[in-house]
């Protein structure tokens, strides 16, 4: 008994890539029970865009399930994306979770968009002037919700979706000045409390798809630049995962 | 009546490095990109963009936003457009 994942990101999509993205589906339900998709729908963050990407992933034979990404706020219309998103029947996880049914297994998904900060020992803090704090602020509190999240489900099998990486690893290729930039251990220690079968990320184009928590949750880093294919499908099988 | 910027150019204000750093910036915050992951570096009179993009009229557009950046140098544009193959075998954890 297994569940299979697909997951993407870093899609950008635009009215210059319309239909384009749509044919790299076809046949998806025979290679995978739900899709991820890891953020950067769009490249501006417009309406326009988003129902590009809502028409994209709409009434696939698979529930799709979605994070919106830093090029999705840029036009300050991520709400509305959310919604477009919605409307065409795909989930949106916004620090919280949602549970596909897959044969007789359940699968908890728990994420959002995540952010940056840093790594352990090289990271900023919730220190000095009040744009520093409230930078890490942000990402601390988003890690509390993701640890409550997943606290709270009781599933089968347990995957994270996140735009913004929990590790380093998945960075490898980036330049260093950056990676406070790309994610934040916080993302990770949230996870490694709790237990999780896979953390799926984007953002970093420059970085390797395979990494690991300090807590052992594999890392999979599916920005399409990295993938270099339509969709990377990862099977999850075993031992359960709850704590 | 000029239309340039009314500050003070400094000496060295067109060094390469800072040259580079405009051109990036411009990159990732002109509409016609935002692209936050092209490398440009300068040699002498020499513009060089390196990345990937998702399709050919976003390749022009990011050497058209450093041609408009940085006037005078000539731009080789070496970012690819990012090659999307069929899903592979699937990995088991």
């Amino acid at each position: 008994m297994r569940i299979r994942v697909a997951a993407v990101g870093d899609v950008h999509l635009g009215e210059d890539l319309r239909g384009r993205y749509r044919r790299r589906l076809d046949g998806i339900e025979e290679r995978a029970d739900v899709l991820l998709i890891a953020g950067d729908l769009t490249r501006h963050g417009t309406p326009e865009e988003g129902r590009v990407v809502a028409d994209e992933f709409r009434d696939l034979p698979i529930p799709v399930v979605t994070v919106l990404g830093n090029h999705d706020y840029q036009s300050d219309a991520e709400d509305e994306i959310v919604a477009l998103l919605r409307d065409a029947g795909i989930r949106v996880l916004q620090d919280d979770s949602t549970v596909i049914q897959c044969g007789d297994l359940r699968l908890g998904v728990v994420g959002g968009k995540g952010f940056g900060g840093g790594f352990a020992g090289k990271c900023a803090s919730e220190f000095g002037e009040p744009q520093m704090k409230a930078f890490v602020r942000h990402t601390r509190e988003i890690s509390e919700l993701w640890h409550k999240a997943l606290k709270g489900l009781n599933t089968e099998h347990r995957v994270v979706l996140s735009h913004y990486s929990p590790v380093k690893d998945t960075l490898a290729g980036e330049p260093l000045e950056i990676y406070p930039f790309l994610g934040s251990y916080l993302l990770a220690e949230a996870v490694d409390a709790e237990g999780a079968d896979l953390f799926i990320h984007g953002h970093a184009h420059s970085g390797v798809e395979k990494g690991l928590t300090p807590g052992g949750v594999r890392v999979r880093n599916v920005a399409l630049p990295v993938l270099r294919r339509a969709y990377a499908v990862y099977s999850l099988s075993g031992e359960e995962t709850e704590s | 009546m000029s239309h340039e910027a009314p500050h003070h150019v400094a000496p060295g204000h067109d060094a390469p490095h800072y040259l580079a750093a405009r051109v990036q910036r411009a990159l990732a915050e002109d509409e016609r990109t935002y692209e936050l992951g092209i490398r440009v570096d300068i040699r002498g009179d020499q513009l060089f963009l390196r990345g990937q993009v998702e399709c050919d009229e976003r390749r022009r557009l990011v050497a058209a936003v450093a041609e408009d950046t940085a006037p005078g140098l000539r731009v080789h544009n070496e970012v690819t457009v990012v090659e999307v193959r069929e899903p592979g075998e699937e990995e088991a954890l």
